[in-house]
């Protein structure tokens, strides 16, 4: 055995004697770790836990923008103009036993003197137009549904509830014997007959319900319990704290990653509705990655679908391809592709490509 | 410390590990789909008055079957309807639409005033719930009609698939009647799809392989009315002809325009040879390209005038050929088994469509410029004489049936070998060729 191999063996040997021993001849204490952390106020936690609060918007809504007519981009050609008639050319005369019609001339086809126009074609509301101020009046509150054998009327804003009536008491000032302090009391609303919703006066009702809009409107109206501002967080860890409290409210089961077989379902059952039939030549040498979100219930988020790369073709090319894929993501995701709820984590985000290289011509 | 240190790094790598897992959309691939005709609705386009509602009526029809036609689409039939578009600018209730699998919508009005016709069309995506670049109208005259029909179509077309259309287009042809041994043959034109055929000459004389120019204005044709073959050119518009010079006792035929529309390239036989030769049609100077003791005709230019694919019999049997324009050395590009000819550059440049003869059968084919990737689209007793549709994705040809009593006519078929169907004509017909698209 060399000499160097002894030398490597033993230094090999020790190594390995070290890594796995060295450990136990030490004595050090065990580090001690210090961690600082922040005390908060039992108000400055319930500030942070509380919804996310509205931001802040105008009192008045801003105007809506209306949509801007478009513009049609369209090549315009030029309309052809109206041939002049044709002349009819005699044929030359051909001597046969039976003679032949004189051919037709050709009567060339009028021209249509068909002009691509740009149509200035209004679009078509999307959906109608929603008035979001009720016609009639605002509907009071209904009164309370308690019948009393007398109606007594409202207290005064600042009464408690009270089945007897008390005066307010107010220290005086100058009074030999102080009074002590009462809040003023007075009886609970109270009416001698129900009005159901029904009898109620026309007045109280809306004429018509409006419906409510598609979306959800980007600048939700601001109410005068929400305009009150909230104390800013005082620091960066409170921040921190509610962003982790929001995060954990998702719930969203992660589970283990999802089998091949399932891999599969889902592969198929995209492919079903992936129809490559009307796709230009161009088109089917284009490689697309189309990126999108599930809901819960194993639907696309249609909203989301969006492609994230290309390869193989112009752009135009592209977006056909993208187009298709779209459809068959959408088609076939329309009762909800089956996949396992317990692992929706797992399948929230979902990138596909679509390689059309076994559809082409060959 | 070190135990501290690594535990601390294999914990980190770990939570590193899992968030990244979690944070990793699926991802998967899908190779494999389906091939199969995209479904489409055309509603009734909505007439703005009732003289234009039998109009109206007949445009959408014709667009549906133009749209139909191509093998591409799938039009679902008016009776599987949910809801009716009775306003063009009403909004589209697309969930209708996505109940019965309409992936496509069209939706039109036509307004008549006078001869006057205009035609306002918008092509939906139902699937997305929006509509495909914006609407267009066209504008023409009563009995154009039919051309402003497949306008749409094209457009409608070109929106679904990327590519241009070859709706509003025509076909030159030579229209055959009687049998065989005294076949009266007489050059034709119609609409792409067999309405409008009207005749440019009479039967006095054999025509044979008219060609369009580039502009679609001119039609080269071989005529033997002289009694040899000769080249005639035809304006198609004033039905005023010409023939090129040539020489006595030449005979010259199988002529195609340059993509230029300036030059000819065709065949002339002279002493039992024949070779190929170009004639620049104003000056009318030729030059001769080829100069072999073989056969060399059907000569086609590519589109970009750069080359010229032909048939020579050069290496015992005819086989297809490329050559640069200007003459030179020729390069095989045919090397399967059987016989090739008529070989025809599609106007995307990428394919030449050919006949084949094989094992006693006729064949339409393509394959790659080079080529490679030779693929046989039809097969029957006689296929032949392969014209490509200006999109380059159709290929319309003849086909003649066996017997004494036997007939030729046109049928084409889509490039991938699917949706081979027969032209109606009025007689029979023969060697096609595809106009451009017209302006």
């Amino acid at each position: 055995m060399q000499t160097g191999t002894k030398i490597s063996a033993i230094a090999h040997v020790t190594l390995v004697g070290w890594a796995f021993l060295g450990g136990a001849f030490r004595s050090e204490p065990l580090p001690f770790d210090v961690q600082d952390v922040s005390v908060i106020s039992s108000e400055e936690f319930a500030a942070l836990s509380a919804p996310v609060q509205t931001p802040e918007v105008a009192q008045q809504p801003d105007a809506l923008q209306q949509p801007e007519t478009p513009e049609v981009e369209v090549a315009v050609p030029e309309a052809p103009q109206p041939e002049s008639e044709p002349e009819q050319q005699q044929p030359e005369p051909v001597v046969e036993p039976t003679p032949e019609p004189l051919p037709e001339p050709v009567v060339e086809v009028p021209d249509p003197q068909v002009s691509e126009d740009t149509a200035v074609l209004v679009q078509p509301d999307p959906e109608p137009a929603i008035d979001l101020n009720p016609p009639g009046k605002r509907p009071k509150p209904r009164p309370v549904e308690r019948v009393a054998p007398q109606p007594v009327a409202l207290p005064p804003p600042d009464a408690q509830p009270d089945e007897v009536e008390t005066p307010p008491v107010v220290a005086e000032e100058g009074a030999e014997e102080p009074q002590p302090e009462q809040e003023q009391t007075a009886p609970e609303e109270a009416t001698d007959q129900i009005v159901t919703e029904a009898e109620e006066s026309d007045e109280l009702a809306p004429l018509r319900s409006p419906r409510p809009p598609a979306r959800r409107p980007s600048r939700p109206t601001q109410t005068a319990e929400q305009s009150t501002p909230q104390p800013a967080s005082p620091s960066g860890v409170q921040d921190a704290l509610a962003e982790a409290l929001a995060g954990s409210q998702e719930d969203i089961p992660l589970g283990p990653p999802l089998t091949g077989g399932e891999k599969d379902g889902l592969r198929l059952a995209m492919s079903r509705c992936w129809n490559v039939g009307a796709l230009s030549s161009e088109a089917l040498q284009t490689t697309v990655i189309v990126a999108f979100s599930m809901q819960r219930d194993g639907k696309p988020d249609a909203g989301s679908i969006r492609m994230l790369d290309s390869s193989g073709g112009s752009a135009s090319s592209a977006q056909q391809a993208y187009q298709a894929a779209r459809r068959a993501i959408i088609r076939c995701g329309a009762k909800g592709y089956d996949l396992p709820a317990e692992k929706y984590g797992q399948w929230r985000d979902i990138e596909v490509t679509f390689n059309p290289e076994r559809m082409r011509i060959k | 410390m070190m135990k501290f240190l690594v535990s601390l790094f294999l914990g980190l790598s770990l939570m590193v590990t899992v968030a990244h897992a979690q944070n990793q959309p699926l991802r998967i691939e899908i190779t494999e789909g389906v091939i199969e005709p995209l479904p489409f609705a055309v509603p009734n386009f909505v007439p703005d008055s009732g003289a234009a509602s039998e109009l109206a009526d007949d445009l959408a029809r014709v667009v549906a079957a133009d749209l139909s036609g191509t093998g591409l689409f799938r039009e679902i039939p008016a009776s599987a309807y949910i809801s009716q578009v009775t306003g063009f600018d009403d909004p589209i209730k697309f969930a209708d639409w996505k109940a019965i699998n309409a992936q496509a919508l069209v939706t039109g009005a036509v307004n008549v005033s006078g001869n006057r016709v205009t035609v306002r069309f918008r092509v939906w995506d139902v699937f997305s719930d929006k509509e495909m670049e914006p609407g267009m109208q066209f504008s023409g005259t009563r009995d154009g009609w039919r051309r402003m029909a497949h306008k749409v179509a094209d457009a409608v077309y070109s929106r679904i698939t990327g590519e241009g259309g070859y709706f509003d287009s025509r076909v030159v042809y030579v229209s055959e009647s009687g049998p065989k041994n005294q076949r009266r043959k007489r050059l034709a034109i119609m609409d792409y799809d067999g309405h409008n055929v009207q005749y440019l000459t009479d039967s006095s004389a054999i025509v044979l392989a008219p060609r369009f120019s580039p502009t679609g204005d001119r039609v080269l044709y071989t005529s033997y009315e002289s009694g040899f073959p000769r080249i005639h050119v035809l304006d198609v518009g004033q039905v005023q002809r010409r023939v090129l010079e040539s020489a006595e006792g030449t005979m010259s035929f199988a002529p195609r325009f340059s993509p230029d529309g300036q030059t000819v390239v065709y065949s002339l036989s002279q002493g039992g040879n024949t070779d190929l030769y170009t004639m620049n049609i104003a000056s009318g100077q030729a030059q001769r390209l080829t100069s072999t003791p073989s056969i060399e005709t059907a000569p086609s230019y590519s589109p970009d005038g750069q080359q010229i694919v032909f048939e020579s019999d050069r290496s015992g049997t005819p086989q297809l050929y490329v050559m640069s324009a200007s003459g030179g050395e020729a390069k095989r590009i045919s090397f399967g088994q059987g016989r090739y000819g008529t070989p025809v550059w599609s106007p995307r440049g990428d394919l030449i469509a050919f006949t084949k003869q094989n094992k006693g059968r006729f064949h339409i084919g393509v394959m790659r410029t080079d080529g490679s990737e030779e693929r046989l689209l039809t097969a029957s007793f006689l296929d032949e004489g392969p014209s490509w549709s200006p999109n380059g994705r159709v290929i319309m040809f003849t086909r003649e049936t066996r017997g004494e009593n036997g007939r030729s006519s046109l049928y084409t078929v889509d490039i991938s070998g699917r949706n081979l169907r027969p032209v109606r004509t009025p007689d029979g017909g023969s060697d096609p060729a595809w106009s451009p698209l017209q302006k």
